[in-house]
């Protein structure tokens, strides 16, 4: 018999290829997906937007995959067009993609094989955003550990082609929106966000950690104006936690 | 500094990566780089996935409450009305996206319309 670990039961995985591809076409099937779908809509929304503000189709097709956070898409065009300085926009962004760090820091647990080597975590830590994360720790449990890291990569390299098609696509067509559709797909990110977050809720303490996010940060935007993601993200995940240890004191 | 500061055609593209792109992913090799060998099931997991969610949640917000572009010329409740009754509906819903969408979006439209 072998030494089994209570974490990888499958002794059997640490011996052949240390990942799965196969998989990787079953990550890449999954743009034909409500989740993906949404996605791609906002990214028309983005790519007239691009278009309006003057953008050049390379820099769009540039900035699309390398940043690959629409929020931090929206806060760099938005402050290209208000003619800040890059270390202005470079701290906004960075404020609102601080999320990116909890959010590798669950899925690689979650994706990573036996034998994964850490270089293998930082490039794929780049694919990271919310449409394959939600998607991903939704479904690790029903893949073989060794297909899982394949799968992300192929739903996210999937993800990335598609939507700098999209938006290079719409700013091509010069296609001009009237502006209540430009609303209209610029509403979808935040409420998409917002849902697909929801997915990934397993314990009670996430989904209350959600809806004190969701309150705190318009609120303290009223008290530090600059840094109320921040306060409001950590607070907010602070408080949520707190009430799950409390939940499990009393449980025991 | 700024975004026509140079007139060469590499300067937009490193403004890009100073501005969005190095920010944006030097948290995710931090978070590559603070995860080790955590396992999967510890309970530190827990808290940092009650971090992420309340980040994305403040995030999203944000964008509603905070908008630039088109959406601004909506008003306030209408916006936060639509986004809260959108996401209830999905919740309702057994966590149906496409009806949460609707929902969401047929409200703002409303809202437009009616005005």
């Amino acid at each position: 018999m072998t030494f089994m670990s209570p974490a990888d039961p499958p002794t059997v995985e640490d011996n052949g290829p240390i990942y799965d591809w196969s998989w990787f076409p079953r990550g890449m099937a999954k743009i034909l997906s409500i989740p993906a779908l949404i996605l791609l809509s906002a990214f028309i929304g983005f790519g007239g937007l691009a278009r309006e503000v003057g953008l050049p189709l390379e820099q769009v097709m540039f900035m699309v995959p390398l940043v690959w956070a629409l929020p931090s898409h929206l806060l760099l065009v938005g402050g290209i067009v208000t003619g800040l300085p890059w270390p202005f926009i470079a701290l906004t962004v960075m404020l609102a993609a601080i999320r990116m760090m909890p959010m590798v820091m669950a899925l690689v647990p979650e994706i990573r094989a036996p034998r994964t080597k850490p270089w293998h975590l930082f490039a794929v830590s780049n694919m990271v955003a919310i449409t394959p994360w939600v998607h991903t720790l939704a479904v690790a449990s029903e893949i073989p550990r060794r297909g899982r890291l394949p799968y992300f990569m192929g739903f996210a390299a999937t993800m990335m082609l598609a939507t700098t098609s999209v938006a290079a696509l719409v700013h091509q067509l010069a296609a001009t929106f009237p502006p209540v559709l430009m609303a209209a797909l610029y509403f979808l990110t935040p409420i998409y966000f917002t849902m697909a977050t929801w997915k990934t809720t397993r314990v009670l303490a996430e989904k209350l950690a959600l809806g004190l996010g969701f309150a705190l940060g318009p609120l303290f935007a009223l008290v530090v104006p600059q840094a109320n993601i921040l306060v409001a993200g950590f607070l907010g995940g602070a408080i949520a936690y707190g009430v799950h240890r409390w939940q499990k004191s009393r449980a025991v | 500094m700024f975004y026509d500061s140079f007139d060469t055609w590499w300067w937009p593209f490193v403004f890009i990566m100073l501005a969005a792109w190095l920010p944006t992913s030097m948290w995710r090799w931090a978070g590559a780089w603070l995860i080790g060998d955590i396992d999967e099931h510890s309970e530190v997991l827990v808290a940092v996935r009650c971090v992420a969610t309340a980040l994305v949640a403040a995030v999203a917000a944000q964008f509603i409450f905070f908008p630039t572009g088109a959406l601004a010329d909506f008003a306030m409740p209408v916006r936060a009305g639509a986004a809260v009754v959108g996401f209830v509906t999905y919740v309702v819903t057994k966590q149906n996206m496409i009806a949460g969408v609707l929902v969401g979006e047929a409200i703002l439209i409303a809202a437009y319309l009616a005005a």
